[in-house]
């Protein structure tokens, strides 16, 4: 009986323990924190971290509600943010993880869109910030990134 | 001298048959749920119960340059209790609070509300969809080629379960042609 007692204590502070602990959710492989660099240094120029794999990090702002199939992380600028996209089901990232920290290294992917898309695109933005938009304002075509993961650590 | 073989095919199929049945059941009963529910994602979330409440802000004076200060008045505007995770500037307009439970509050300075959206997982059907899209590990892939393998026994050998008047070699062909053709009419018409 004592030794029952003293394995159940011996349980509870291991879980007491564990469970004060913050823990971290990995996904793929394991990030690579020696390519890290700061979301505002990609997204300032981003065709110049094309090439090679990159780590970044930063705090949970978006996630895919119905896939969990992308995130977006806050940049260290303001109102700036970086897109993380997987395809479906390659990992799904918990809705719940907003507001936490991830580390993901992956390759960033440049996205080229027509001057429609591009039109289409700032006006849903627009629309989505309650902002007014001119779509005549819009003369040229923008690209869009967005990191492709090998691997990410969420952790809570 | 009898050839007659030892084996009665008709009874091993048949019992066979109903042991692969029992073994699926949980397995179908799984993959059915799921299906439905992905079947149906544009309609409702499978994974989280997602739900909005709007407080209306009018005539406060938000503490814009200090952002301990302004989480300070959100959290008392929303009235909620749990720990802060983080926080974050969308754009000018807007600013996130995001709460220790997965829940978040946005301050909508443009329509002077705040949002508050609570994220409450449904643990069986993301489970149930984990397994069913393969999104576990490798190994459950196996099992899931294994299980329709199962499926295909189960749909095979369901014809030869039965002689007679009712077996589908007769009348009752019409059933089981109407299954193969109804799929095939949704893929070439």
């Amino acid at each position: 009986m004592f030794l029952k007692s003293k394995t159940f204590i011996a349980f509870s502070l291991a879980l007491l323990s564990f469970s004060q602990h913050a823990f971290s959710l990995q996904f793929g492989n394991p990030v690579d924190s020696d390519k890290l660099i700061k979301i505002s240094t990609v997204m300032a120029s981003p065709d110049d971290y094309l090439a090679s794999p990159i780590t970044v990090e930063g705090t949970i702002t978006g996630v895919c509600e119905k896939r969990g199939c992308w995130m977006t992380l806050a940049s260290d600028k303001r109102f700036e943010n970086l897109r993380i996209k997987v395809e479906d089901g390659d990992m799904v990232f918990p809705m719940t993880a907003k507001g936490s920290k991830a580390i993901v290294t992956g390759k960033l992917d440049k996205i080229q869109l027509s001057l429609g898309r591009t039109k289409a695109l700032l006006d849903h933005k627009a629309q989505q910030a309650g902002e007014s938009f001119d779509a005549n304002s819009v003369t040229e075509a923008m690209a869009i990134y967005q990191l492709v993961p090998s691997g990410v650590e969420i952790i809570e | 001298m009898s050839n007659k073989s030892s084996i009665n095919w008709f009874k091993l199929n048949r019992n066979l048959h109903r042991d692969i049945g029992y073994f699926c059941v949980g397995l179908v009963i799984i993959f059915a749920v799921s299906g439905i529910a992905v079947n149906h994602k544009d309609d409702w979330n499978p994974n989280y119960k997602v739900s909005h409440q709007q407080i209306s802000v009018s005539d406060e004076t938000w503490q814009l340059d200090n952002d301990e200060l302004l989480i300070e008045q959100i959290i008392s505007h929303a009235d909620v209790s749990e720990p802060v995770k983080a926080s974050y500037w969308v754009s000018p307009q807007e600013f996130k609070v995001f709460l220790k439970n997965g829940n978040n509050l946005s301050l909508k300075l443009n329509k002077d509300i705040i949002n508050y959206e609570a994220i409450e997982p449904r643990h069986v059907f993301q489970a149930f969809n984990r397994l069913h899209l393969n999104e576990t590990n490798a190994s459950w892939v196996i099992f899931s080629d294994i299980f329709a393998g199962l499926l295909l026994f189960l749909a095979i050998s369901g014809l030869f379960m039965i002689k007679g008047k009712n077996s589908p070699w007769g009348s009752r062909s019409v059933l089981v042609i109407s299954g193969m053709l109804l799929p095939a009419a949704y893929v070439f018409l």
